[in-house]
């Protein structure tokens, strides 16, 4: 494809056909590159910080040989390349490892406990995406105006508050003074079952199997985490969308449309377009950063997915849990990355390939 | 605070005003950051030398999860400490670590980010290679880092430092590139200026105002990440007061009614993030009116 592409062009634009070609191969040498290093220092982050996972297993009470033989258990006594190489080579057969303490594979774990997590993450990036760009375009339209002035200080407050103080403020409003959401269960209530798996997204589940009940229930517990990241990132892309738009709304193209007597829709359209790459850009790095960004949240709402999962992992010094969050979050936010580079660039001409 | 908007006073053209006058217009311009920075003194002042009601890490069980009231202003915990007190006695751990986090940032990452501020590939690959650090889940690196350290409190401010170094390189290096083009940094060039005087009149005096709005932006961070390794149960431990693990604390009882007992330190840990979050804007606009 790659060759096909170039012979085709023929040789009156060479450096045109190259252009996006080149811009895909570097981003995704980069990326093979990056991913190696991120591997490199999952396992490094657990082998170099002070602190023996042996020591902590055994307990306090453990004698010294009892120590050693879990250290030999775990390969701990082996030499740091040694480990090193044992960790790639599992790796590159899909093997993360097990828990130190539940014995269980790390791949399989991830892979129950990630459509919970994405659900969230997609959900959230799609609310804070409309409520932040309705309120950051309204900004820029109306800029200096009571509009523009509620939105400012909205964004200032909600940028500056703790999602997980955030959290616990809405449980406490939403959930136990008006009653309007259920209580901090986790994915679905207590009472109720969970669906047979066979997308691991527990909606789409309870829908294949039918049952309503449960759906709903699902539905219901998403509102409060989602509200919850929603409204801390709303305030991200309503402080990028009121610079962008507003830029935009003052460009001369903006002032030409206006001039030419279009209806100021139309201008706010052209605005919007205008603003575009920049906002999907943003949406990119936002779900890249929500992704183990969100662990506390997802621990308050007691919810089933990868950061519950990893929090619970480094607070018990389980090194594989924490070596496998490390590598699934940043080989999925670099994956992200090369993505949104790629995209944007080949979207946009005016950016210089390479 | 170390981090008043001192340097962007000196700025100001009103060489016949009085240092008063300056200041009523600072605040009347900047109500927000005047705002905060007001509070940060008082909590400040008040945390070091100031009465406390009761002794934050006191316990009384005959006065368990009261509401706020005259004798608690805040109510009191789960063991019966005074909120207010252990809000206040807070402070002093939360703010200090965060500044001391920020410092080591500031001290580590404006020198390696000059340094790297060159159009080589080797710079270009440097700044590559920040962008896959950004790219992990940081508050789970900082928590891996601190708990598996032992818990140790000088790791806090290492891993505050770690999240903030590769910023400071990005700002400086961005920043530093663009002055580097102008006229005047070549002038100085052509009249054989030497490396240090080059960075030292030239290119710092420039970058100074990105550089104390970054630092007022690294503080604010500095305080969710502290209060969220807290919340967590990890840096700061039990009888010293934190506003993290006073909202770990008071996390259960939001369920069930008693808001006090996370309200107000998460409150705390709020107010003082809009603080330095608006100290950051307001340096932003005077620094950028006198260079641009």
């Amino acid at each position: 494809m790659a060759l096909s592409t170039i012979t085709t062009r023929g040789p009156s634009r060479p450096r045109r056909a190259s252009g996006p070609l080149k811009l895909v191969a570097s981003r995704l040498l980069f990326l093979f590159v990056a991913l190696f290093g991120v591997v490199t220092l999952s396992f490094l982050l657990v082998s170099v910080t002070p602190g023996d996972p042996a020591e902590l297993i055994a307990g306090p009470v453990a004698s010294q040989d009892q120590i050693e033989a879990i250290r030999a258990d775990l390969g701990l006594d082996q030499s740091l390349w040694q480990q090193y190489l044992d960790y790639i080579g599992g790796l590159l057969h899909g093997d993360l490892g097990t828990s130190y303490y539940t014995n269980l594979s790390i791949t399989s774990e991830i892979g129950n406990r990630l459509p919970a997590t994405l659900i969230l993450i997609a959900l959230s990036v799609v609310f804070a995406a409309v409520v932040g760009v309705g309120v950051g375009a309204a900004g820029a339209y109306f800029r200096g105006r009571w509009p523009d002035k509620v939105g400012r200080f909205g964004t200032s407050l909600f940028q500056s508050v703790p999602d997980f103080f955030l959290a616990l403020i809405l449980i406490y409003v939403v959930f136990f003074v008006l009653g309007l959401a259920p209580a901090p269960t986790g994915q679905i209530g207590i009472s109720d079952v969970r669906p047979e798996k066979v997308t691991g997204f527990i909606t789409i589940d309870a829908l294949i199997a039918g049952e309503m009940g449960t759906f709903w229930s699902a539905v219901s517990h998403l509102f409060l985490p989602v509200l919850t990241l929603g409204l801390v990132y709303a305030a991200y892309f309503a402080k990028t969308a009121r610079s962008t738009v507003g830029k935009a709304l003052n460009s001369q193209q903006a002032q030409f449309a206006r001039a030419m007597g279009l209806p100021e829709r139309t201008v706010l359209r052209y605005a919007f377009v205008e603003a575009r790459g920049t906002i999907v850009t943003y949406a990119g790095v936002i779900f890249a950063a929500l992704l183990g960004g969100e662990a506390i949240v997802e621990r308050i709402f007691a919810w089933d997915g990868i950061g519950t999962w990893a929090l619970q992992g480094i607070l018990r010094l389980d090194v594989p849990v924490v070596q496998g969050m490390v590598l699934v979050a940043g080989a999925i936010t670099l994956v992200t990355y090369t993505l949104l580079d790629i995209i944007v660039g080949l979207l946009d001409p005016r950016i210089t390939h390479g | 605070m170390a981090e008043s908007p001192a340097p962007a006073r000196r700025r100001e053209p009103g060489l016949t005003a009085s240092r008063w006058t300056t200041v009523r217009r600072l605040v009347a311009e900047h109500p927000g950051a005047a705002l905060g920075v007001t509070f940060i003194v008082v909590l400040v002042l008040w945390s070091l030398f100031g009465p406390l009601p009761y002794d934050p890490r006191g316990t009384d069980g005959s006065a368990s999860r009261e509401g706020p009231s005259g004798t608690h202003w805040f109510g009191t915990d789960g063991t019966g400490g005074d909120v207010f007190s252990r809000v206040i006695e807070a402070a002093k751990i939360d703010l200090s670590l965060a500044l001391a986090g920020t410092a080591v940032a500031l001290v580590i990452g404006v020198p390696l980010g000059l340094a790297a501020s060159t159009k080589g590939k080797g710079s270009q690959r440097l700044v590559r290679g920040l962008d896959a650090f950004q790219a992990f889940p940081l508050l789970i690196l900082a928590l891996a880092l601190v708990s598996l350290s032992g818990n140790q409190l000088y790791m806090v401010v290492v891993a505050i430092a770690l999240l903030n170094i590769p910023r400071y390189m990005r700002l400086l290096r961005s920043e530093v590139l663009a002055i580097r083009e102008s006229r005047f940094v070549e002038a100085a060039t052509a009249m054989g200026a030497s490396t240090p005087r080059l960075i030292f009149r030239h290119l710092l005096p420039n970058v100074w105002g990105v550089i104390l709005v970054q630092t007022s932006l690294t503080i604010a961070n500095s305080i969710v990440v502290l209060s969220s390794l807290s919340f967590l149960g990890v840096g700061v431990s039990a009888p010293t007061p934190s506003w993290g693990s006073m909202i770990r604390d008071g996390a259960g009882n939001m369920s069930s009614g008693e808001w006090w007992i996370a309200t107000f330190p998460g409150l705390a840990v709020l107010l003082c993030v809009l603080a330095f979050n608006q100290l950051a804007d307001a340096i932003g606009d005077r620094t950028a009116r006198s260079y641009r």
